[in-house]
């Protein structure tokens, strides 16, 4: 028999590995094109905020989901529009699109503040009381496995795929991608609002089955962490899915210290997280030599001069 | 068949930056206007409650330039790093930490003299935003660990302190249903200079100063814009480019750290979470917006501050305060998206 409180430590790691890890596969795509997008916070609380709203009105939850992901897609193509057809600062417009994000999703979700969802992504399977590490994966919701789904087909097109290639050649050297006639704005467009899609099936999941409420700002900070999870990963899907695991199981482990015979302030165990990202990425850094992989391109807006 | 190509202007207009902020701010008043006939509110009545209950007396008026403060000095700490084309985000962060580096300092000592007294709790709240920035600008200067994203996650170290420490060690036995450190003591109060303004103000606008001065008039701030833009320049011009980021980080830092120091001494006289309401994240907007220039930010600054003011007095007709957020955003966007008209020229050709 394996211990019901290290089933619960699992279950916790894997849920909150499912949330970081699709935006920071979505996150990992957009910048394979170049474009970096800061605005992952914003994105998943926009795709939290619309899909909740959906599922507490028409309680149907496949179109809770289907709406989350449209509606951060079509937030993300903002920062698309200005960075890549308008050219200007990805930094600047990726935080805006954060601090817009946080705050179009205050002002759409503030009426359903504390309302309780009725209907719950249900675990695929249907497992009572699951009582060993493989029952606690086979009780994991739909999106677990979309997440793992989407975890192979983005590695296999990135890698496989004429699409796929066309991205890293626009994201790693711009002049040879536009001499061979790549299509770069639309390119690194479709990019963008993929990402915006992952980033909202994120911010569904956070909704319907991580935490099923809705609270101001209750993203917390996870798009940051995605963010550096997708350094951490190198860039590549499933070292991104590895470090998800990773922080996902520290995020886990926090509020669990005590029961395992630490004794720590509930208010210094909700800051761990954000201190190892920190810690992570500082040693990482310093082990790959400040090189951490990332495209050559990432952050460059385009620009043809004239001939 | 036609094309369009795109070149980039030779000239610049030198106010481009200043139309695109109107030009932004009038597409926010928009947007925001749909925004409220959605809710089936009158934009032109909420507006105008808006003017009227930020700027129509000279006490609405001193509550919005209060509101500025920490705006234009954490905006002003952002340029200042910005000199050397790094990005704090940390800036929230940075403010907590300021008003509990001083409130450190107030606890640990007693100074009879008032000013002097004052003087010392601010620097210590300028210190304590310096001390704030130190793991991520370390990490960037000695290392090249991206600090965009080590500076926001500290903000998010530093509220979780500061929930630690006002539901602990500082916690006021007094305050019962809202978790808050002690009040200080009245005699550390900053002094109004008339109605409700704060002489808060008054250093706001010295270290506006400071900042043009420190950017844009002194040898470090070329040496600063030499290591931001060229490595290869700044090594043929004998410039450390490491040490002016460390230095710039540092004293950016310190700005932001200010302005949570001055919050506590004027606004919520005790650390609290009510310290700042993401004043640090609309400081970036502020700075973006003006292209990172000093006195813009503290125009800028001083219009987002009454902005904000006429957000929260208009939740008492039951309109959600994040619409003046979602206008700060806006503008910035409509901005970058006028930037494009002023930068670029679009030409059309016949090809064939």
């Amino acid at each position: 028999m394996i211990d019901i409180q290290f089933l619960g430590l699992v279950n916790a790691t894997l849920q909150a590995a499912t949330l970081l890890f699709i935006a920071a596969l979505g996150e990992l795509i957009a910048e394979k094109s170049g474009v970096l997008n800061l605005g992952v916070e914003g994105m998943i609380s926009i795709g939290a905020v619309s899909g909740f709203i959906t599922a507490i009105n028409t309680e149907n939850l496949f179109l809770s989901i289907i709406v989350g992901i449209v509606s951060a897609s079509l937030f993300s193509s903002i920062h698309a529009f200005v960075t890549v057809i308008l050219k200007q600062d990805q930094t600047v417009s990726g935080l805006i699109l954060t601090i817009l994000g946080l705050s179009l999703s205050s002002l759409i979700g503030k009426k359903y503040v504390g309302k309780k969802l009725n209907t719950k992504l249900e675990g695929v399977f249907d497992i009572e009381n699951p009582s060993n590490i493989l029952e606690i994966i086979l009780a994991q919701n739909i999106i677990f496995y979309i997440a793992i789904i989407l975890m192979i087909v983005t590695a296999f097109v990135l890698k496989r795929t004429m699409f796929g290639r066309r991205i890293e050649a626009i994201g790693e050297d711009l002049k040879s991608a536009d001499s061979m006639g790549l299509k770069i704005g639309k390119t690194q467009f479709i990019a963008t609002c993929v990402g915006g899609a992952f980033a909202g099936l994120s911010g569904v999941y956070l909704t319907l089955s991580y935490v099923p409420y809705w609270t101001d700002g209750m993203t917390s900070g996870r798009g940051w962490i995605a963010l550096a999870l997708v350094i951490f990963g190198g860039w590549k899907p499933y070292r991104t899915a590895f470090g998800a695991l990773l922080f996902g199981f520290l995020e886990a482990l926090g509020p669990r210290l005590q029961t395992y015979g630490f004794e720590m302030s509930p208010y210094i165990v909700k800051i761990t997280p954000y201190v190892i990202t920190i810690l992570v990425l500082i040693v990482l850094t310093i082990l790959k030599n400040g090189n951490t992989g990332a495209p050559k391109n990432i952050g460059i807006p385009f620009f043809r001069e004239n001939r | 068949m036609n094309k369009f190509l795109l070149s980039k202007k030779l000239y610049r207009n030198e106010l481009a930056t200043f139309y695109s902020f109107l030009i932004g701010f009038l597409i926010a008043i928009i947007v925001g206007s749909i925004i409220l006939l959605i809710q089936s509110k009158n934009p032109f009545d909420v507006f105008s409650l808006m003017l009227k209950l930020s700027i129509g007396s000279l006490n609405s008026l001193s509550n919005s330039l209060n509101k500025a403060i920490p705006l234009i000095l954490a905006g002003l700490g952002i340029a200042i790093i910005n000199s050397v084309k790094l990005w704090n985000i940390g800036a929230e962060g940075q403010i907590f930490f300021g008003a509990i580096a001083l409130n450190f300092v107030y606890i640990n000592t007693s100074i009879e003299n008032s000013y002097l007294y004052i003087f010392l709790l601010l620097a210590s709240g300028f210190i304590g935003g310096s001390v704030c920035i130190l793991l991520p600008a370390l990490s960037k200067v000695l290392f090249g660990v991206n600090e965009i994203i080590t500076t926001l996650l500290t903000n998010y170290i530093v509220f979780g302190l500061t929930i630690y420490l006002i539901n602990g060690v500082w916690k006021d036995p007094n305050s019962l249903n809202f978790p808050a450190a002690a009040y200080v003591s009245e005699s550390v109060y900053l002094p109004t200079v008339f109605g409700k303004l704060s002489s808060g103000f008054l250093i706001c606008i010295l270290f506006t100063l400071i900042a043009y001065y420190i950017k844009d008039k002194s040898v470090f701030g070329y040496e600063m814009r030499i290591a931001g833009g060229s490595a290869l320049t700044a090594i043929y011009a004998g410039i450390s480019a490491k040490q002016k980021a460390f230095i710039a980080m540092l004293i950016g830092g310190g700005f932001a750290g200010l302005a949570g120091a001055i919050e506590l001494l004027s606004q919520t006289h005790r650390v609290s979470t009510g310290i700042s309401q993401g004043f640090g994240y609309t400081a970036i907007i502020v700075a973006a917006i003006t292209g990172m220039r000093p006195l813009g930010i503290f125009l800028v600054g001083s219009l987002f501050g009454a902005l904000a003011i006429g957000g929260s007095v208009i939740q008492t007709i039951g309109v959600s305060s994040y619409i003046s957020d979602i206008i700060q955003a806006t503008t910035l966007f409509g901005a970058l998206i006028a930037q494009f008209f002023f930068s670029y020229e679009i030409k059309r050709v016949k090809d064939d």
